[in-house]
């Protein structure tokens, strides 16, 4: 059994990785790893480039003051330099930073993914995680539409080749120059605009009366959050146009674009509008989508949007922008529910034992050729024969080299094929 | 269809101004001037734009590769551990430059400087489920806190391979059989780069030799490493300073001058643990096919506190860089977390030294010699 921690001389050692943090024995490894892979065909398939970033970042990097829930847990402190740092919580920004600093030398469009650890500082009372890991994919410097169909061809081929059908999962999208035209009926002053955003976004969480409760403290007008509310539980695109009239004629031709193009992607099943859709991040400006578990059980599965005004904020000059975040931990739960999560067991190719204690040497000779033709080989000593074959079982090794007295002494070693228990001598040089 | 445009850009790189408070993305043109972020990751640290990350991906995948071909499973641990696991009080650069600071809870915390300590972490906690010996390996990021004034970096990858459970040497020369395959896959030849190795138990040895208390090891260790760094007199004054006699502090310097494991056994003796081990482990290189990458050098000794046996790094024989990866075997490490110790050894293999050493990667689909030479060049400032 594990304990929780180890008494010393110097104080009890944590054996636990730090609360809220995961530690990756092999078996789970193999789980992520497998996740990643996914993560990486797909990308390869959309012909994005793979990219990375420090993890630690500048505070400064994250201040937005917009209320955002991801803002308000960041993980910063400060270093021994005293400088404001802090473990970043989303990726988004590190890619903006990076965007802007090769400047003339990149030539748009740019199409970068990555997968990276994002932090958060929670209290722990409701022991959630405060690691995880998250793929992204951006887009930089397609306006339009077309980058967002691409992003929902990644998701969709991700859930593809995970075993998700469209039946289990959807991905629901709005655009959030909806809110924008519904503010501006109401002459809302644009700087409350990405407040609203992140107290709308609730809507799922919070009751109705809570939100609209923070949608007044923020200074709009009853009529106007009236009209916020209504306007969000629309679930139709003619609907939304009906109500809106012409002043959300460029909100209503993007979707209307983007579910045109879903058709001739061949994803139109996935995906669904509806108006309550805004996500929690300050800064998208344009389409914004999440993928959700049919049975209505999970959280968000992935979600992301357009961000056409970011870089501004770096004080650059703004690119067009469109991405998404989409996290190991959600997809794993619905995997889980569905029976979909795979059975992963080491492989090995080959396992080298030597029958006799003074043929370790001979035993070496023969792995490391093994090795170097490409096989995977676990040179096996100190056990007895029983514990390697129970061995050879649980690596689902292929094949059991045994390096016996007088065989080599004639030059050979035994092979067996596990699979078909077929046995027979090699001649030690022409073993592969 | 629209032509690629390029990219303008208003902000200066190095601009590193303070984000203004009340800005917010839909600021409109009546308020102040946006903010301006520094685009640099923090200090000490490096971004992996699309070519880098490539030249990476393509390393780490020969990481991967060696550590299948040699039966490793992989594991990985948060980048953050409790302090606790790094505090040793040995001396070592390591412990010195930790990246610790105090979370929003109170806790001590640190961006680990190595990955040791959390394997040995994980190992204790799997407890009596797993069975011995186990081969694990991981590639992760670790970091150091240090004064700027060098231009070095915070930060490094670190591919680490170990094993528990195997008693000496044979664990040693596995490991040692993976470095030589990685090395070979890379392009890099036996007459580019070495791997000299020694023991521990030599010192332990003369120390024996000399009764010098067992308390001291691990402290003389620690200063004896920095051989190639400090003079021979700045290396004898710390060890006297730590109460040894003048006549131990010559005998270890005498005996860490040695090249030859002939001259060792004579001063020695042949009865000796750290002679046989030694001369079982070349036995083993002859089998294992790579005796012309290896040779004795009782100088090295490493810095880390927790080695007890073999040690071992390899270098560039140009003799320019610093040891491009670096272990040993470190059998009493879990009694110092409080339990039952297991016999352990492996090596750190960082990201920086060896992208100097190794001849670029093959052509295909990679990058052209330009990037590389920038690439390089990149790197070299950093060290």
């Amino acid at each position: 059994g594990c304990h929780g921690s180890a008494a010393t001389e110097a104080g009890v050692v944590e054996l636990n990785p730090p609360r809220g943090t995961r530690d990756f024995p092999p078996e789970e490894m193999r789980l992520r790893t497998w996740l990643f892979d996914h993560f990486r065909e797909v990308s390869r398939l959309m012909a994005f480039e793979e990219v990375d970033f420090p993890v630690l970042e500048s505070e400064a990097l994250f201040v937005r003051k917009a209320g955002e829930e991801i803002t308000e847990q960041l993980y910063s402190f400060e270093d021994k330099g005293g400088r404001r740092v802090a473990l970043r919580p989303e990726i988004t920004p590190s890619l903006a930073r990076l965007v802007i600093r090769r400047g003339t030398s990149a030539p748009l469009p740019l199409k970068w993914f990555t997968i990276g650890q994002c932090w958060r500082y929670e209290r722990m009372t409701r022991g959630r995680r405060r690691e995880h890991y998250q793929w992204n994919m951006d887009v930089f410097g397609v306006p339009g539409v077309r980058a967002e169909a691409e992003l929902l061809q990644a998701i969709v081929l991700l859930f593809e080749r995970l075993g998700v059908a469209s039946s289990d999962v959807g991905i629901r999208l709005s655009s959030r120059k909806v809110l924008q035209v519904v503010l501006d009926m109401y002459s809302v002053p644009q700087h409350l605009f990405t407040k609203v955003c992140v107290i709308v976004d609730k809507l799922g969480k919070m009751s109705r009366d809570e939100i609209e409760k923070e949608l007044v403290s923020t200074g709009l007008p009853c009529e106007a959050v009236q009209g916020i509310i209504d306007v969000l539980s629309l679930k139709s695109l003619s609907e939304l146009e009906q109500v809106l009239g012409s002043g959300a004629a460029e909100a209503v031709a993007d979707l209307k674009k983007l579910f045109s193009f879903a058709e001739q992607y061949g994803y139109a099943d996935w995906i669904c509008f509806d108006a309550s859709v805004v996500r929690g991040l300050a800064y998208y400006t344009g389409i914004v989508f999440e993928a959700f578990d049919r049975q209505g059980e999970l959280r968000a599965i992935c979600g992301g949007g357009r961000y056409d005004r970011l870089l501004s904020t770096f004080g650059s000059e703004d690119v067009p922008a469109c991405g998404f975040g989409f996290g190991d931990a959600v997809i794993v739960e619905l995997l889980k529910e569905k029976g979909l999560l795979p059975h992963l067991s080491p492989q090995i190719d080959d396992i080298v034992f030597p029958l006799d204690d003074e043929l370790q040497g001979p035993a070496s000779c023969v792995a490391s050729s093994l090795r170097k033709n490409g096989r995977s080989v676990d040179l096996v000593q100190d056990k007895r024969l029983k514990w390697v074959f129970k061995h050879a079982e649980r690596v689902n090794a292929s094949r059991l080299v045994l390096v016996g007295k007088s065989e080599w002494e004639r030059g050979m070693v035994r092979v067996k094929i596990l699979s078909t228990k077929e046995e027979f001598e090699v001649k030690a040089g022409e073993l592969q | 269809l629209r032509p690629a445009r390029r990219l303008l850009c208003v902000a200066s790189p190095t601009a590193a101004l303070a984000t203004d408070g009340d800005s917010s993305p839909a600021s409109s043109a009546s308020m102040a001037q946006p903010a301006v972020v520094d685009v640099n990751p923090p200090r000490g640290t490096r971004d992996f734009p699309p070519e880098e990350m490539r030249l990476r991906s393509w390393l780490f995948d020969n990481f991967r590769e060696v550590s299948r071909s040699m039966a490793f499973e992989e594991v990985d641990f948060p980048v953050l551990e409790s302090e606790a696991l790094f505090i040793r009080k040995a001396g070592e650069e390591i412990t010195q430059q930790l990246y610790n600071f105090e979370d929003k809870g109170g806790r001590r915390v640190v961006l680990r400087p190595e990955i040791t300590p959390s394997l040995a972490r994980l190992v204790i906690k799997q407890g009596k489920s797993v069975s011995l010996p186990l081969k694990w390996f991981t590639i992760g990021q670790c970091w150091r806190y240090e004064r700027m004034t060098r231009g070095r970096r915070r930060e490094h990858y670190q591919w680490n391979m170990d094993i528990f459970g195997m008693p000496k040497v044979r664990a040693e020369a596995e490991l040692i059989q993976a470095i030589v395959l990685l090395f070979e896959r890379l392009g890099i030849t036996s007459s580019d780069v070495g791997i000299r190795l020694s023991s521990r138990k030599v010192l332990q040895a003369v120390l024996d030799m000399y009764s010098v208390p067992q308390h001291l090891f691990t402290q003389v260790c620690v200063i004896v490493d920095k051989l190639g760094k400090l003079s021979r007199e700045e290396i004898e004054k710390e060890l006297i300073s730590t109460g040894l006699s003048s006549e131990a502090v010559q005998g270890i310097i005498e005996v860490l001058s040695l090249k030859s494991l002939s001259k060792l056994e004579e001063v020695l003796g042949s009865g000796v643990e750290a002679v046989a081990d030694l001369k079982k482990l070349f036995s083993l290189a002859e089998q294992y096919g790579y005796a012309d990458w290896i040779c004795f050098d009782a100088s090295v000794v490493r810095g880390l506190a927790y080695y007890t046996g073999i040690v071992f790094e390899a270098f560039d024989r140009e003799g320019e860089l610093r040891a491009i990866c670096g272990g040993g075997r470190y059998d009493r490490l879990l009694s110092t977390f409080g339990t039952e110790d297991v016999p352990a050894c492996g090596f750190g293999f960082g990201d920086a030294v060896i992208v100097e050493v190794c001849p670029p990667p093959p052509s295909s689909g990679s990058f052209s010699r330009v990037e590389r030479r920038k690439l390089l060049g990149r790197r070299l400032k950093f060290l």
